[in-house]
């Protein structure tokens, strides 16, 4: 019977190296959910803490930056569009493009950017980066329209309707964001063998991070 | 016409002669008045992955025959 075979004959999964420690991945709260999980997101979902907030998996988001990086660097930079109305979202987002030479939507997206070739901001991607699904949702309904994949940044709590890749991730949280801006930017470099597979940014995560008004 | 003529001499009708994207989720024929989408897999990019705008919009997983890897 198959299920009596010895343990040895068992696909054993082989041990990826994580882009950087866990515990970076863990101190900047990457893997912190909410307290909704939606069917979709089900998948990335590592366990439900004792108050019911939903942790995802870390080794899941490490493997979809990467993949994401893989699809993003082929697309020509300049036909790549990153979108963040969050404010948490704007910094990284803004550096993102800064070393990935795309270009940046912060702010209110405005309605026809996409769809509309008469304004005079009209601009036309192959490919869209999007931060939440629902706080940029006009950006995404555009995106669909147009018919171009979309890669997001997806939480426990949102709904991947018209997205094409997920990346797993907190996308509330400052240093979340901060952190998987930063790299994905890396990941992208290295692909595109614009720094070498070992190499760093010359900035660190925290200049990725909105700086706080005291 | 040409078009026609060329067609006529290849024996095979105008149907044949056009490949229509076939949906990588519920393998449907894509209208070309739909607004889906197609990408190369974001794993391997050999392989076109096609998804109609029903399959995008309920979140229907697709699978890449090369490499296996499963989206969205």
């Amino acid at each position: 019977m198959s299920s009596e075979e010895p343990k040895t004959q068992q696909k054993e999964k082989p041990v990826i190296e994580l882009l950087i420690p866990l515990e970076k991945y863990l101190a900047a709260g990457v893997h912190i959910g909410t307290h909704i999980c939606t069917k979709f997101m089900e998948p990335f979902v590592y366990r439900v803490r004792n108050d019911g907030l939903y942790i995802l998996d870390v080794r899941k988001i490490d493997e979809r930056i990467r993949i994401a990086a893989k699809f993003l660097s082929r697309y020509e930079p300049s036909k790549i569009a990153a979108v963040s109305v969050r404010r948490y979202g704007q910094v990284p987002v803004t550096k993102f493009c800064k070393y990935v030479g795309c270009k940046s939507f912060i702010g209110r997206f405005m309605p026809g950017t996409f769809t509309n070739p008469s304004l005079k901001w009209y601009f036309e991607p192959d490919i869209v980066v999007i931060t939440d699904p629902r706080a940029d949702s006009q950006a995404l309904k555009e995106a669909a329209e147009i018919g171009i994949p979309i890669v997001a940044l997806a939480d426990t709590d949102n709904r991947i309707e018209f997205i094409d890749l997920v990346i797993p991730a907190n996308n509330k949280g400052r240093k979340s964001l901060a952190l998987i801006y930063w790299l994905l930017t890396r990941q992208i470099l290295r692909e595109k063998g614009v720094i070498p597979q070992d190499a760093d940014l010359p900035e660190p995560p925290q200049e990725f991070e909105v700086k706080l008004r005291r | 016409m040409a078009t026609k003529y060329s067609l006529a001499q290849a024996n095979i009708t105008l149907e044949e002669s056009a490949t229509m994207p076939v949906c990588s989720s519920c393998h449907r024929i894509i209208p070309p008045h739909e607004h889906g989408t197609a990408f190369p897999c974001p794993n391997c990019g050999q392989v076109i992955i096609v998804r109609c705008r029903k399959c995008r919009k309920l979140g229907v997983p697709y699978v890449c025959p090369n490499c296996g890897f499963k989206g969205p």
